[in-house]
């Protein structure tokens, strides 16, 4: 177990360390390399050396790369080249924003996912066993902007019961995180894009938990609990859904991966002011700092993750010894 | 000796008389095929035309009518037209992009599992590390990379992240069919290491590698929608994520019969791909089967 842990943990600083040298590289590569964006070649020659100096892109590659390395580490993540706010304070605040989205999508779809799961094996090859699953096929097929774009022609345009995208009304700003996530206004808005991402991640857990949950109720244990004369919800939530419950975290860290990708999409369409969204206008307006900074936090947001994942798996299912 | 030989096109042939859903499910998959090929003769129109009425007025935003079956765009261009011939990129790139990303993962998985040791540890931290990489972010920093966007520009970027998961599922695969007696059999016949694994290992593993390459056309149609939709796309080819994209970006969110289409398409073209691999799914892996 401990062997385990140490070397899961070497393995994840080295992915970290090898997704912040792929990006370096990468940023390294994109068209119009930063000099000639934010140093006018108009500028006379004395002043572009300086702004060079000041850059620090008048050193050689290999210092500048430790640098970044090092910048990237303390949180110095420089400046925007757009809005000129500083990039971690920026998104230290991007991040809340899709930290408040998709935590409770990703708790919500896979409780719901759960107990879906388990109530369609209950009833598996009836009416309700289909329904549910073509009911989460069509909204797992279907891109997640396209059911967001749905949402919102029916229930904001049309009916008039949902804001047609943003956070907060405009106007009401808060300092403070509290202020910003504890209100009315904030639940009212968070509702459509909360709504599109549990029905859009809900089918993974819901299969997963169906086909466990077909193969717990199988086995001899419940059969002996039937013939011990347990009441039905007993057999299914205390006996059979404990057993099946294991696979289904596996797929916490497949989920996080897909949040940390996939909410690109959806802050769009509805315009939630996350790190997806960030990402986007920052690539519009080559923002490269931004652009850059939001592509490694999310990189290691999902490492991270993905290894606290495997540890707490590790210690939930003690069969498992490596 | 005489190896059995898998009869392949029987082998499909059972899988989709098994399942009826999947045969459903091939048939759209067909008829789309089948609309993308000959959707330049269909189309009623030039998709990027704006169509006027007598006093030459563009006809903006016209719901649908006996003229425009679909109605029409703000630019007043046949939403059907676009939808025919949308069909043909968003084909194109689910099929080659899912077909390398699938080729290639297989492969790594291959060789990764066979040779194990300092190959198969090299390859699967790169595996790690693309595995580490936020998907759609991944890809706009790529497209963005080698612009000015093109298809084929998107399609490598698709499949630079798309090949992971293919490669870990198939490695785990290999790692357990290795280790059976028939493996060693013809090692000790002499076979080489290549014919080991694509004569008598792939054959084995081949619903499981289809499985993947029908779930990896379903992401690189996702993806390639997702990319257009941000507006990443290439302005110059029309696809159903395209589509999408000008009814957002121009506020034409009202006009359902502009939006509705394209998003429909993409999500049946995907729910086929989706329960043809469900099929596969349980004919890779006969414990789902019994299951049932």
């Amino acid at each position: 177990m401990k062997n385990y842990l140490i070397q899961r943990g070497i393995s994840t600083i080295f992915v970290i360390i090898a997704v912040m040298s792929l990006l370096f590289l990468l940023f390294r590569l994109v068209p119009g390399d930063p000099t000639t964006l934010v140093i006018s070649p108009a500028l006379d020659e004395i002043a572009q050396k300086r702004l060079l100096e000041l850059y620090g892109l008048d050193k050689p590659l290999y210092i500048q790369y430790l640098l970044y390395m090092k910048n990237f580490f303390i949180f110095q993540w420089g400046k925007s080249f757009f809005s000129q706010e500083d990039v971690s304070a920026m998104l230290w605040y991007r991040f809340w924003n899709t930290f408040s989205l998709m935590s409770g999508a990703i708790v919500l779809a896979l409780f719901l996912g759960m107990i879906g799961g388990i109530l369609a094996a209950w009833k598996r090859g009836r009416s309700f066993d289909s329904g549910v699953l073509i009911g989460v096929t069509f909204f797992q097929s279907t891109p997640i902007f396209f059911t967001g774009m749905l949402f919102l022609l029916i229930l904001s345009y049309k009916l008039g019961l949902f804001p047609t995208g943003l956070m907060h009304e405009p106007g009401l700003f808060s300092d403070t995180l509290w202020g910003t996530f504890a209100n009315i206004d904030f639940l009212h808005h968070l509702a459509l894009p909360l709504l599109s991402a549990v029905l859009y991640y809900l089918s993974l857990p819901l299969l997963i938990m169906r086909s466990s949950m077909i193969a717990a109720l199988g086995s001899d244990y419940l059969l002996f609990a039937r013939a011990k004369g347990l009441s039905n919800k007993r057999i299914l939530f205390k006996h059979a859904a404990r057993n099946a419950l294991l696979p289904v975290i596996t797929i916490f860290s497949l989920l996080i991966g897909y949040a940390m990708g996939g909410q690109v999409v959806l802050e769009t369409v509805y315009s939630w002011p996350g790190m997806g969204l960030a990402m986007v206008e920052a690539v519009q307006h080559h923002d490269y700092p931004v652009a850059q900074a939001t592509f490694g936090l999310m990189a290691i947001l999902i490492i991270v993750l993905n290894f606290i994942t495997d540890i707490v798996y590790c210690f939930l299912d003690p069969r498992i010894r490596y | 000796m005489e190896t059995p030989k898998i009869n392949l096109v029987h082998q499909q042939l059972v899988i989709f008389k098994r399942n009826r859903l999947a045969s459903v499910g091939a048939v759209i998959i067909l008829f789309i095929i089948f609309i993308s090929v000959v959707s330049p003769w269909i189309a009623p129109y030039d998709p990027w035309k704006m169509n006027k009425d007598k006093n030459g007025k563009v006809l903006m935003l016209k719901p649908p009518s006996e003229e425009f079956l679909l109605g029409t765009t703000l630019y007043g261009r046949d939403v059907l037209s676009q939808i025919l011939i949308g069909t043909q990129a968003t084909l194109l790139m689910g099929f080659v992009a899912g077909f390398c990303a699938a080729f290639l993962g297989a492969n790594v998985g291959l060789i990764s599992g066979y040779y194990g040791k300092m190959t198969d540890n090299i390859l699967m931290r790169i595996t790690d590390i693309v595995y580490g990489l936020p998907f759609e972010p991944f890809i706009i920093v790529m497209v963005i990379i080698m612009s000015p966007p093109k298809l084929w520009t998107i399609g490598l970027a698709i499949i630079l992240i798309t090949w992971r998961t293919t490669a870990r599922v198939v490695r785990s695969e290999v790692l357990s069919i290795k280790e059976r007696p028939y493996i060693t059999l013809s090692r000790i016949r002499g076979a080489s290491n290549l014919r080991i694994i694509y004569r008598h290992i792939v054959p084995n593993i081949l619903p499981l590698i289809l499985v993947y390459f029908c779930a990896s056309i379903a992401w690189s149609v996702i993806a390639y929608a997702s990319i257009s939709f941000l507006g990443f796309g290439d302005p110059n080819v029309l696809s159903w994520g395209s589509m999408l994209y000008d009814v957002f970006a121009q506020g034409g969110i009202r006009a359902w019969w502009w939006f509705i289409p394209p998003g429909l398409c993409l999500s049946i073209f995907i729910i086929s791909l989706y329960v043809v691999v469900r099929a596969y799914e349980e004919f890779a892996n006969p414990r789902l089967r019994t299951q049932r």
